[in-house]
């Protein structure tokens, strides 16, 4: 491929309040935090809604703006030279407008291409992707945002020690947030580039992984769940496709697994990205994951890691990131150098 | 030609009273062309006889609000004033706010002053009828005075003056003070123009000279244009030279690259247009730039819409821009949205592609998607704007034209401002934010009220951020006012919190807000050791680049004697440095870098005192110890078995304190005893006297606030009984061991609420140390000065200020019922209220004639008349005699009563009936 890199110019995160740890949790749905600990791993995440009063306190675009902002702060560049926005979320605030015209809005952007990806856990790449595609096309630098406010599904008024584990598990593993990233045609600001791109639909006939679902009027008495995770297929096919995005990537760019120095693995709960870690059987890289700390946030969670990667990534170091959406079984990934 | 920066705007023009509504007006593609208010003039009136009579206009919604209290300007002389010069004065005011600099602090500086305006239609209607004329109609009405006023108000020294070359006043301007800067005349200058139409006749001109639009409308360009419609206008830009503004790291919106100006000469009739000397503006505009016309991306035309100007305007266009180029030049005006501002018309179009320049998108032209296609635009490579052009990220040239009536053509070329080196802010996940005190200031209570709201709901639209770049800015900014707030804030979404809180702060909303008189006296109290505890100061250290430095200083200072670093061990959170031999030399280097943080923040004890250990970096600061002796006596006390103490002490030579410095080995100040041997070999080994040498700097001092030096409050909490002078404050630069740069800021924000002026620049860390625009100051919407002598003859009405409405706020209400006022006082302040039309709380026995009502000689002279017809008595006082009374109302009124006095102990002077 003789195509020119685009760069990563800045990366910026926005976390909602205070974290909350599994003490805290555990009061509020009258779960175990002895369980959360050792079975999920995740220590602490942060809600956009408040836990005792179940108000709202970060929209999604708040987030995602915030986020937006920070990233253009450590790019050196401004809300001007933006020439594109892409958000991508599972949990917008409404469907029309979407969140991204939202985000411009409170960003003072204008008169440019807005687009809104409604995506999973590979939001974060499919909006990179698209971004360095619209770069490609002759844009110069762009914005591109994903975040989730999942404690939307949380029903904080629910003791939920008696839901079954395929519903139980959402309340422990997920947090809210919103990550960003200035894309630009030169190498600008934190100067890394973007390698590689990974982007693979691989759910033809595979039975359903996740399902986040919503309603309208015509169906607001539906009993059915709003959140359903096969957490038993998920833990059992994870291992094997990051190991099959891992390869793909290297092979694809002619690297070794020898040639990276920072490994991103997907973040599903503390626990079971270590089981993938383990699995990926690579030696000698660093990995950079924040899942324990921050929840599984969803289209947020690349771009986290990749604001945790930024202060730690030497010039000509290579990183390479593993994400998979279980909805419908979506592989992606991404290979990074600081030129 | 080198470039000039434009770093500072503001104005108001018809449908949009500031730059963001003019903005979103001209991006909207908005028309703000509407019926003539009743306020002007009654159509019906002058519609009959007169051809071609104005039925439509572009009006400023309040061009009779004038803030006069601000400008400290008499309500009688406000009525009298032209109001091109009112909103000049206050598009002035936030016009050098917006270029980042607190107006009142160019006082004396010789800022330049360039206003263009076609003449004043006030002074036509009311300087003719000389029965009616005063000094106030007469200064009010001169043309001069739109440019004075605001060199006179705001202490500006630079050239000042007023440019009429009537239609292309405004742009002359604009010409006239970039070559003021450049030839180093001034290096700050304020340029624009002003445009009021306050009556009929000039429309009533136009109609015979063939160039009134008879649907109503400008038409630019336009297949149906059929002439001009007049309309109001103000704005100004602030001007430096683009060296200068970048050295400062200033924002720039646009850069002017070349000007030039020229005339029709003999051209076919002086109102006729000329388009060989509109080519030859154009061209000499470019070649002073160094630019050609193939680089120009846009041009901002002149562009009237009468058939003929647009004819001819284009043709000249095209002579320069019809040439080999990649893209045709894109051409727009402003008058389709405003009609024509005349004398404002040029800085409508300057300011319009100024603002295009920075935000990097040229707005469409309103109606230019019904071209004139005789104007053959696309042969002469050119291309009207009939929607919103996105300009790039490279470089962007742009064109401004502007033409007087009289052939006075003007031309700027502008180009987008250079990009500065970014300045990158990376954050971690969850990282943590700076923080900063946001400062603003207003005239009165009730102003500041005004402005924390409306901060707040600008900055609460921001998405959240640091807080801290804009605090800095606000202290460039937003001080130097009489009243202060200042609120402390990491970031933007808690600072719009805390500024909506301090506005609806109960004691604000009652008219009570603080005012400082001379700054605060403080005094440092530095803790002994028993305030020491593991890992103090360890967040501060990390989070204050001043405090980070001298902790360092203090740790290096002591190392080389202890053999081991306090400051790590400070860091590592070691017990060692809360008890045992170490404790002493790290609360010492505690006291000292939070000590030198202070001062380095500008703040300056009156005195000194410490307790214990807390006396070596009290004699530190007071210069009578300098830090090495200090950290060999420390390191001879930590460690007894390298040496004896006595005899290390015996190495240091003391000065004497250069404050005053409370001793706790004596109880009491230091008067002539030296800081020597003895005295620290016995102040090691002695009780502390810390109540009894606190009482005496307390009754020496009387400080307004004592702050506590220490890693957390301990000596604050001895004083709980101390009798503190009225008001005093006892203030810790480090509430609690963990306290960081917020609790520092919280304490800098007191003092300057108590009138310290803090070095600002040691709040912030370089990168927050960038100016950014904040909203200027909201004027107050309360008085409205009109006069309306056109339509009927009747002679003007006594001026007063329209109806405030305004309650008296609790304070001053308070303050009028607690003063016993005597006849005399209540006669003075009548007198005075007449002379500047004052409303009743305007004017107090405590008001001072000059500082707050701006009094002047001319009014001093009416002042002794209206004195002398109500108290016959006084027709013997000389002005020599009365001025030195004339400082405020109750020593005018001291002054008369003692004049009686002695006129009724000596009742009959000679000579008088």
């Amino acid at each position: 491929m003789s195509q020119k890199p685009t760069y990563l110019a800045g990366v910026g995160t926005a976390l909602p309040g205070k974290p909350v740890d599994n003490t805290e949790l555990g009061r509020h749905f009258g779960v175990s935090d002895e369980w959360v600990d050792i079975f999920v791993g995740t220590r602490t995440r942060h809600f956009a809604r408040d836990l005792e009063t179940g108000e709202v306190r970060y929209r999604l675009a708040d987030l995602c703006a915030e986020a937006g902002h920070w990233a253009l702060e450590s790019s050196g560049l401004s809300g001007a030279d933006m020439d594109f926005l892409v958000v991508s979320s599972t949990t917008p605030d409404t469907l029309l407008p979407t969140t991204a015209a939202e985000v411009a809005d409170t960003l003072q952007f204008n008169h440019l291409p807005v687009y809104q990806v409604q995506a999973g856990c590979s939001g974060a790449v499919q909006v990179l992707e698209l971004g360095r595609s619209l770069i490609a096309a002759g844009h110069r630098h762009g914005l591109v945002i994903g975040g989730d406010v999942t404690s939307k599904h949380l029903d904080v008024r629910k003791n939920i020690s008696r839901l079954p584990t395929d519903e139980l598990v959402n309340y422990v593993l997920f947090g809210d947030g919103a990550g960003a990233a200035v894309l630009s045609a030169e190498p600008a600001g934190e100067r890394v580039a973007l390698r590689a791109v990974l982007n693979r639909f691989t759910g033809r006939g595979r039975p359903t992984g996740q399902v986040v679902d919503w309603y309208g009027a015509a169906d607001r008495d539906t009993e059915r769940p709003m959140l359903y995770e096969d957490y038993k297929a998920i833990e059992e096919s994870l291992p094997q496709m990051s190991v099959e995005i891992l390869w793909e990537l290297l092979d694809g760019l002619g690297w070794s697994a020898a040639d990276i120095d920072y490994l991103l693995p997907p973040q599903l709960s503390g626990r079971m990205t270590q089981r993938i870690v383990d699995h990926l059987g690579i030696e000698g890289v660093k990995e950079v994951s924040c899942v324990d700390r921050t929840g599984n946030t969803g289209n947020a969670m690349p771009f986290l890691q990749l604001a945790e990667l930024m202060p730690q990534l030497q010039e000509k170091e290579r990183a390479l990131a593993i994400v998979v959406e279980s909805s419908k079984w979506i592989k992606a990934g991404l290979a990074l150098e600081r030129v | 030609m080198p470039a000039v920066a434009i770093v500072g705007l503001d104005c108001a023009f018809p449908g949009a009273p500031d730059p963001e509504a003019y903005w979103d007006l001209l991006m909207r593609g908005a028309e703000a062309v509407g019926p003539i208010p009743e306020q002007r003039w009654d159509p019906r009136e002058v519609a009959g006889g007169s051809r071609g009579a104005m039925t439509q206009g572009g009006f400023l919604a309040a061009p009779d609000v004038f803030d006069n209290a601000f400008f400290a300007i008499a309500p009688r002389e406000a009525a009298a004033m032209d109001p091109q010069q009112r909103l000049l004065l206050q598009c002035a005011w936030r016009a050098l706010e917006d270029a980042g600099r607190a107006p009142r602090s160019l006082t004396g500086q010789g800022v330049g002053v360039f206003v263009g305006t076609m003449g004043s239609e006030w002074a036509q209607l009311h300087l003719p009828d000389h029965t009616r004329v005063n000094a106030q109609f007469g200064v009010g009405s001169t043309v001069a005075m739109a440019a004075n006023r605001i060199s006179h108000h705001l202490g500006l020294t630079g050239p000042s003056l007023v440019v009429d070359t009537a239609c292309s006043s405004s742009l002359v301007a604009v010409h006239l003070a970039v070559n003021s800067l450049l030839s180093g005349e001034c290096d700050l200058a304020l340029a624009g123009g002003a445009n009021l139409v306050l009556t009929p006749s000039l429309g009533v001109v136009y109609g015979h000279l063939g160039l009134a639009s008879a649907q109503g409308r400008c038409l630019p360009f336009g297949a149906e244009a059929d002439g001009i419609v007049r309309s109001d206008g103000v704005g100004l830009v602030a001007l430096r030279r683009l060296d200068d503004a970048l050295a400062d790291q200033q924002p720039v919106y646009a850069v002017i690259r070349g000007t030039a100006v020229n005339q029709d000469g003999r051209s076919n009739g002086i109102t006729a247009p000329n388009p060989w000397a509109q080519q030859a503006v154009l061209e000499s505009a470019y070649r002073r730039a160094g630019v050609t016309p193939d680089q120009i991306r846009f041009v901002e035309t002149h562009g009237t819409g009468t058939v003929l100007g647009d004819m001819l305007e284009v043709r000249a266009l095209g002579l320069v821009h019809g040439i080999e180029r990649e893209l045709p030049c894109a051409i727009g005006s402003v008058k389709g949205n405003l009609g024509h501002a005349e004398g404002a018309a040029g800085i409508a179009g300057l300011i319009k592609t100024a603002l295009s320049l920075r935000h990097r998108m040229v707005p469409a032209t309103r109606f230019g998607h019904q071209e004139n296609p005789q104007l053959r635009l696309a042969d002469r490579g050119l291309s009207l704007l009939k929607a919103p052009l996105r300009l790039g990220g490279q470089e962007v040239l742009a064109g401004v034209s502007s033409f007087g009536i009289g052939g006075t053509n003007a031309h700027v070329v502008l180009a987008s401002a250079p990009r500065p080196e970014p300045v990158r802010r990376p954050r971690r996940v969850d990282g943590p934010v700076g923080c900063g005190v946001f400062t603003l200031t207003a005239d009165t209570p009730e102003a500041l009220r005004r402005n924390l709201t409306a901060a707040a709901e600008a900055i609460g639209r921001r998405p959240r951020g640091e807080a801290a770049p804009l605090c800095w800015s606000s202290n460039r900014v937003k001080t130097g006012l009489a009243y202060r707030a200042a609120v402390v804030a990491g970031d933007t979404v808690e600072l719009a919190e805390k500024l909506r809180a301090a506005a609806e702060d109960e004691l604000l909303r009652a008219g009570v807000a603080v005012r400082p008189g001379r700054g605060p006296v403080t005094v440092f109290l530095f803790s002994g050791e028993g305030a020491a505890c593991a890992g103090m100061t360890a967040r501060l250290y990390a989070e204050h680049e001043v405090y980070r430095r001298l902790l360092g200083e203090a740790d290096a200072a002591l190392g080389p004697y202890l053999g081991v670093g306090v400051r790590d061990l400070l860091l590592a959170g070691d017990e060692r440095a809360a008890r045992g031999p170490l404790a002493r030399p790290a609360q010492f280097a505690v006291g000292y870098a939070l000590a030198g943080t202070l001062r380095e923040l500008g703040v300056h004890p009156a005195g000194v005192l410490g307790h214990g250990v807390g006396e070596y970096a009290a004699a530190v600061h007071a210069g009578a110890l300098d830090l090495d002796a200090a950290a060999r006596l420390l390191a001879a006390h930590a460690l007894p078995e390298r040496g004896d103490f006595a005899s290390v002490a015996r190495t240091v030579t003391p000065a004497a304190p250069a404050l005053p410095f409370a001793s706790t080995l004596y109880g009491r100040l230091l008067v002539d005893e030296q800081l020597d041997a003895a005295y620290w070999s016995a102040q090691a080994f002695t009780a502390v006297h810390f109540h009894e040498a606190f009482a005496a700097l307390n009754a020496a001092l009387t400080p307004s606030h004592v702050v506590e030096i220490g890693a957390r409050i301990d000596l604050l909490d001895q004083l709980a009984g101390a009798d503190l002078a009225e008001g005093g404050r006892l203030l810790s630069a480090s509430p609690e061991p963990g306290a960081g740069a917020a609790a520092l800021a919280d304490l800098v924000a007191e003092l300057y609420l108590a009138g310290l002026d803090p070095a600002w620049e040691a709040c912030y860390p370089a990168e927050h140390r960038t100016l950014e625009r904040l909203l200027p100051y909201a004027f107050s919407a309360e008085t409205r000065y009109w006069k309306r002598s056109w339509a009927s003859s009747q002679p003007a009405p006594a001026a007063a200020p329209a109806a405030a409405g305004a309650p008296r706020t609790i304070a001053q209400s308070l303050v009028m019922a607690a003063q016993q006022v005597d006849p005399v006082t209540r006669l003075v302040i009548e007198a005075v209220r007449e002379v500047g039309a004052y409303e009743a709380d305007r004017v107090t026995p405590a008001t001072r004639l000059y500082q707050d009502l701006g009094f002047d000689s001319v009014m001093l002279m009416q002042l002794k008349d209206v004195l002398e017809a109500r108290m016959p008595q006084m027709a013997d006082i000389s002005v020599q005699q009365l001025l030195p009374a004339l400082h405020s109302v109750a020593t005018i009124a001291e002054f008369l009563n003692e004049w009686i006095t002695v006129q009724v102990a000596a009742p009959s002077l000679p000579g008088r009936s």
